[in-house]
């Protein structure tokens, strides 16, 4: 088991045919993705790939029954290309877009909510089930099926990390990109959640990042307590205050959202705090053998 | 002056910013007649506010207030949706309002699918205890101020203060507004519109960063110190950061690409990066999923070609294409490394002189 896609699961491409989405699904097939249909409005009985693409998401559905969604529609027409996935009954939409605007992303989230469905992004590097499935852009070949689930606001700190990870022999269950910010639809709370229960992660690394309230919130969750060790690096720590860094939720405003205070949090809910991704390694493999003998 | 004097009168000068704190920072001052107007203008145009020198200058009529009150819609993003908040305290922030005297401010979360009815906003005028006229015309402001909001896709829109006349009318004495910035290219037409203020023509710094910006280099950041960083993702470039930071080095400028980045803007960045004088090395850290190593591979080569320095440009490469990108990079004579500790360690080094 993994954690929200697995080998064989059914995946929807949702803008196959633009230059980035059909380049990014011919990846995840390569990686072995079970891409079952794509859409892109217009554009239907076409192909890309060998994958038949659909004018709408209930006719793929109709057609092919896929369970999730990944988006690579551009950001001013993403959130409603989103919805139409929720509306349509699946479980998961991975939103790509960077640029959707936040009065979009808040009636995007609305909607999946209460339709129970997880909207991942936007702005998100998308999840890697490694060995089994990816529904996302990430550098695949830098992952390895392993027991480390991985959630990280960041896609390309999640690649750093994986990395990292793999080098050192520890593979990874499954790896989250959640996004940029400022909202977010899956958290990392939701995250840990899935984690607890998912009987391929024996550990979990916590890749955080200045600004927002998420990390506060899942050390809340934390500290009633988790069954798994988990290792958090929060970046940013050195990064000026009042300046955004690069992603819309990246800023420490007023003093808040600033990185000790996310370290400090997580540090008392429970986890271990590293400083560098090289940290990682050794304090999983300790954590793990501590675990184990007692 | 000519503004003045049409005005007649006590008259308030308030400098034009594109950042908060103007009052404090010496941005707004108050003058009697057109003579004393002539000395404050140029006073206040000569002062900056957080390093923004003002553009323009805005002469207003000075008002006769009983009190002042605050409205405001912004987002509430922990709860993911539009909040529209009313306080009967106006003329200082709405945090310190929440914070110390959250008796006198209301907020209503808002469904984004139904939207902020009239009704609502009644509601949020009598809980901050408004009657009679002030009501209906607070109430009123409030769901102009909620159309403004959603038509221009903003984060923030506030009347603050919004002044009570002695005559009871409602006046807002400032407005602030901030838009998405992810919602730019759908609001094109508003912001040709209105145009934006031009940046003054000082040398330094800000020229610095309106050239950034015109470049599509979406972070631009200075500090005090003598390395360059070009990343291409947040959060990678952050931790690059921290990582500097450790091993000892300093970091002058900041470049952060985003994670879909084009040859294009790679040579773009290193160009804003290299204008800042005196930079001892620049650290490049790309790990690539949606961005193609290849490509940016590409722009780092052709920037090089076109502007030769003798800045020492260091590149750790890693991700998709990866391998043609290294092959392009040995190719035009450029060292790259695998590992970011490896690139890191050896950046920090050269700008310490070894």
């Amino acid at each position: 088991m993994a954690i929200l896609i697995d080998r064989g699961t059914r995946a929807l491409v949702q803008g196959i045919t633009g230059k980035v989405g059909s380049f990014q699904t011919k990846l995840m097939i390569e990686y072995g993705t079970n891409v079952v249909a794509g859409v892109t409005p217009g554009k239907g009985g076409q192909k890309v790939d060998g994958v038949p693409v659909y004018d709408s998401v209930h006719q793929a559905v109709k057609e092919t029954s896929p369970e999730v969604s990944i988006c690579f529609v551009p950001g001013p027409y993403a959130a409603d290309a989103a919805m139409e996935a929720v509306d349509a009954g699946l479980r998961l939409v991975v939103v790509v877009a960077e640029a959707v605007p936040l009065s979009d992303t808040v009636k995007m989230l609305a909607l999946a909510s209460e339709r129970g469905s997880f909207v991942l992004g936007p702005d998100t590097a998308g999840l890697i089930s490694p060995g089994r499935s990816k529904l996302g852009v990430q550098p695949h070949r830098l992952f390895t099926e392993g027991n480390t689930g991985i959630v990280s606001r960041s896609g390309a700190l999640s690649y750093e990390t994986a990395k990292t990870l793999t080098e050192s022999r520890i593979g990874q269950s499954t790896v989250i990109g959640l996004g940029g910010g400022p909202v977010w639809g899956f958290t990392y709370r939701d995250a840990l959640e899935l984690f607890r229960d998912d009987q391929a992660t024996d550990a979990v690394v916590l890749l955080g990042e200045i600004g927002g309230h998420m990390e506060e919130e899942v050390a809340d969750y934390m500290a009633k307590g988790y069954p798994k060790p988990v290792v958090a690096l929060v970046v940013g720590r050195t990064a000026p205050a009042g300046q955004k860094m690069g992603h819309a939720g990246a800023i420490v405003q007023q003093g808040r959202g600033a990185a000790q205070d996310k370290i400090a949090a997580l540090r008392n809910a429970g986890a271990v705090a590293v400083s560098a991704p090289r940290e990682i390694p050794d304090v999983i493999k300790r954590e793990l053998h501590r675990r184990h003998h007692c | 002056m000519e503004a003045a004097k049409k005005l007649a009168g006590p008259v308030v000068l308030k400098a034009q910013v594109l950042v908060g704190g103007r009052g404090l920072a010496g941005g707004i001052k108050f003058g009697e007649d057109s003579e004393e107007v002539g000395k404050l203008a140029s006073q206040v145009l000569d002062t900056p506010v957080k390093d923004e020198r003002p553009s323009a200058l805005l002469v207003e009529q000075r008002l006769e207030v009983t009190r002042e009150l605050y409205a405001g819609v912004t987002y509430d993003y922990r709860q993911k949706r539009p909040v529209v908040l009313a306080s009967s305290r106006g003329g200082v922030d709405i945090e310190t309002v929440a914070r110390e005297n959250p008796a006198d401010m209301a907020e209503t979360r808002i469904d984004p699918f139904k939207g902020f009815n009239c009704y609502q906003a009644r509601e949020l005028a009598a809980e901050i205890q408004l009657t009679g006229n002030e009501l209906v015309q607070y109430s009123n402001i409030l769901s102009a101020l909620w159309n403004v909001f959603r038509k221009h896709d903003a984060e923030l829109v506030e009347a603050n203060p919004l002044a009570v006349l002695p005559e009871g009318k409602l006046v807002a004495l400032d407005a602030k507004m901030s838009l998405d910035d992810k919602s730019v290219a759908r609001q094109s037409s508003m912001l040709n519109r209105i145009g934006r203020i031009p940046p003054s023509q000082t040398e330094g710094l800000e020229a610095r960063r309106a050239r950034a910006k015109e470049l599509g280099i979406p972070t631009y950041i200075e500090m005090q110190g003598n390395m360059g960083i070009v990343a291409d993702g947040a959060g990678s470039g952050m931790l690059t950061l921290d990582l500097v930071t450790d091993y000892g080095g300093k970091t002058r400028v900041y470049c952060e690409m985003g994670g879909e980045t084009t040859a294009e803007l790679m040579e773009n960045t290193l160009l804003a990066a290299l204008a800042v004088k005196d930079l001892r090395v620049v650290l490049i850290n790309l790990i690539g999923g949606l961005n193609l190593m290849d490509e940016m591979a590409k722009g780092i080569t052709s920037y090089l070609r076109k502007h030769p320095t003798k800045v020492p440009i260091i590149v750790r490469m890693s991700g998709t294409n990866q391998d043609e990108g290294r092959r392009i990079l040995t190719a035009g004579g450029i060292r790259w490394f695998d590992s970011l500790d490896e690139a890191v360690e050896k950046a920090v080094g050269v700008s310490r002189g070894h």
